[in-house]
């Protein structure tokens, strides 16, 4: 089992709970309910974040939220987050535009261990959102795209309109090294691909049992109990599962209480945790 | 020369003392309210401290990590967007007359706090904190700090330790800060006679043995929460019985989640950070709706879990309760420490 390494972003020490102040360089709504925008921190400089790491975004006046970033680390001078429009400080934030200025802590967790990854065959389980962080996980593999070995992407949705880089998705499929299966929950006009949910698209995949494989798998807390069924069923070993937790956090450095699971806490020992650290949780999900 | 570690002073003195404190730092101490309560609070006089004090309705928390306490503020700079400045606060505070179990509680915040990364606004108010205590020889109904190896007496953490012998209160020295502040106070403290120092040692003993009646049972909790042998039945029980009033989480000493609030007003606004309970419903609950303890059972198994847990004691060097027993004299539905560690020792209701 991995051990779990805490990370702290390098910082002032004064600066804690103090956000820096970022420049959104772009936005574009992606779905209805999902905006993407890319930041620029002050100067320019990197975020440096692992994928699966989060920031917590600032609206001053309305609160701080956690969005995981959705670029590759591989992405220069600016990050990407995808955040979807479902409360207050979420609905401010989906007013916003190039130009507009946003608070930004982090990056902060764990993210994914990318180098488990490498010479290895990636399996990435999404559900609807869940393929925000992903994206950053998928676009590391494509930046240097010889280190690793197949990757195949299995997404879910509740429904096409919810399908999130729709043209990425096809550009990344444009590769054989890629399979990209897509789905969604119950059948609509105008889908002609699979229907079901994200496990039915297990069935769909062959992995080769000479090559070590490696998952991960964010979505939402249903859909893990699942995932981990058939992954198991795939023979694969519960130290490769990769999942990232969702939790209501607050402070992000293991301060404010919200996110503890059993001794642990999400988001400085998490968000990602393999199966078997999963299964020593009683409330994981 | 090397410092006696331990002083004396009369009574008469000590009021002195107290006041040339409070000409030189906001001082804190136990101080009777309204209705006979004592509550630890600031007191601008030598006589508002009540010395002969038995508990305080409130822990010190709130002077070190405050119910509310801001954490930066903002001004709007015309079009450029926004000026943040963070807000410390470096006020000088004496912390007077502190029971053992109080003292105790501050020493649990510093673990929490000072745990990488390093919370500046709790260190920044603890590094320009003075702790005096006051051990303690009467023990009181509710009480149980034997159990909770935080008192009656301490051998450290504190700057200066007051221990009430018949004529006098004998001084112990903990810390430099605290052999610093007797060094100021010329001519107030006499080194102790030795048999002043045997005299405190034997009314530890007294004291010790005079408390050892009030027990609550951590060992035996501790195993039974850390390897999740406690039944759910028993948790459903004791959900059963809590109001989700969140007061045994603002009475705890060592409780401290919070969670943060923006207040805006024309130009500019402030980010605060307010005390939370983990059994309030929402304290879980996420953007999406999803609420990983959305049953009240598992918020009370996970408050108690925080408390009692190995998981939690080995990274704060203890378990989180300094037996002050204020949970006791909070909770309507009797869901303190010494009733549900008794309850999850005996693995029933």
């Amino acid at each position: 089992m991995t051990t779990v390494e805490r990370r702290f972003p390098e910082q002032r020490p004064d600066a804690l709970f103090v956000p820096e102040m970022a420049t959104i360089k772009g936005a574009a709504n992606l779905t209805a309910q999902d905006r993407l925008f890319d930041i620029e921190l002050p100067g320019g400089k990197n975020l440096g974040h692992k994928p699966g790491q989060f920031v917590e975004v600032s609206m001053y006046g309305f609160g701080e939220a956690p969005i995981s970033v959705s670029s590759s680390p591989a992405q220069d001078g600016s990050f990407e987050l995808c955040v979807r429009k479902l409360g207050g400080l979420t609905g401010k934030l989906h007013t916003l535009g190039e130009g507009d200025a946003v608070g930004i802590r982090g990056p902060f967790g764990n993210g994914f261990p990318m180098e488990d990854f490498e010479g290895t065959d990636c399996l990435i389980v999404a559900g609807g959102i869940g393929m925000a962080p992903l994206r950053s996980v998928v676009n590391t593999i494509l930046a240097d795209r010889d280190k690793y070995g197949r990757m195949m992407l299995l997404y879910g949705n509740r429904n096409p309109d919810d399908i999130l880089f729709k043209d990425e998705l096809k550009a990344w499929a444009e590769d054989d090294r890629n399979q990209i299966l897509v789905t969604i929950d119950r059948p609509a006009e105008g889908w002609a691909g699979n229907v079901g949910v994200v496990t039915t698209l297990f069935e769909q995949i062959a992995l080769d049992p000479s090559r070590r494989v490696v998952a991960a798998v964010v979505g939402p807390p249903v859909m893990y109990r699942f995932v981990y069924a058939e992954l198991t069923m795939k023979h694969i070993p519960d130290d490769h599962i990769y999942f990232s937790l969702e939790r209501r956090m607050k402070c992000g450095v293991g301060k404010c209480g919200h996110c503890q699971i059993e001794g642990k806490y999400v988001c400085i020992d998490g968000p990602v945790f393999t199966g078997a650290e999963l299964g020593q949780f009683r409330e994981s999900i | 020369m090397s410092q006696p570690a331990a002083y004396v002073i009369t009574r008469p003195r000590l009021a002195e003392w107290v006041g040339k404190l409070i000409g030189r730092a906001q001082v804190i101490a136990p101080r009777r309210a309204q209705g006979g309560d004592v509550a630890y609070d600031i007191v601008e006089t030598p006589d508002q401290v009540a010395w002969d004090y038995s508990t305080s309705i409130n822990p010190l928390k709130r002077f070190l990590f405050p119910q509310g306490d801001e954490l930066l503020r903002w001004q709007r700079a015309g079009d450029d967007g926004l000026q943040l400045e963070p807000t410390y606060d470096e006020t000088d505070r004496i912390f007077l007359a502190v029971r053992s179990c109080d003292l105790s509680g501050v020493l649990f915040l510093d673990r929490v706090f000072s745990r990488e990364p390093e919370d500046v606004y709790y260190m920044t108010r603890r590094q320009h904190s003075t702790l005096i205590s006051l051990t303690c020889s009467e023990p009181v109904e509710d009480c149980f700090c034997v159990c909770a190896d935080a008192g009656p007496f301490l051998e450290t953490g504190f700057d200066l330790q007051l221990t009430a012998l018949s004529d006098d209160y004998l001084v112990e020295v903990g810390t430099e800060k605290g052999q610093e502040l007797i060094n100021q106070a010329e001519g107030l403290f006499a080194p102790a006679p030795d048999e002043l120092i045997q005299a405190r040692r034997d009314l530890e003993k007294e004291v010790e043995a005079r408390f050892a009646e009030h027990k609550s049972y951590f060992a035996a909790a501790l195993r039974k929460v850390t390897f999740d042998r406690v039944p759910d039945e028993l948790w459903e029980e004791m959900a059963d019985r809590c109001l989700e009033c969140g007061g045994c989480s603002f009475v705890c000493p060592t409780c401290t989640c919070f969670l943060t609030a923006d207040w805006q007003s024309e130009g500019e606004g402030h980010r605060d950070r307010l005390w939370d309970s983990c059994l309030y419903s929402c304290y879980t609950l996420e953007a999406s709706g999803h609420n990983p303890r959305a049953q009240r059972r598992d918020r009370v198994k996970a408050r108690f879990f925080h408390k009692l847990s190995y998981q939690f004691a080995k990274e704060l060097e203890t378990h989180g309760c300094v037996g002050c027993g204020r949970c006791i004299a909070t909770c309507l539905g009797s869901n303190d420490m010494p009733t549900v560690t008794a309850r999850i020792r005996r693995g029933a209701i």
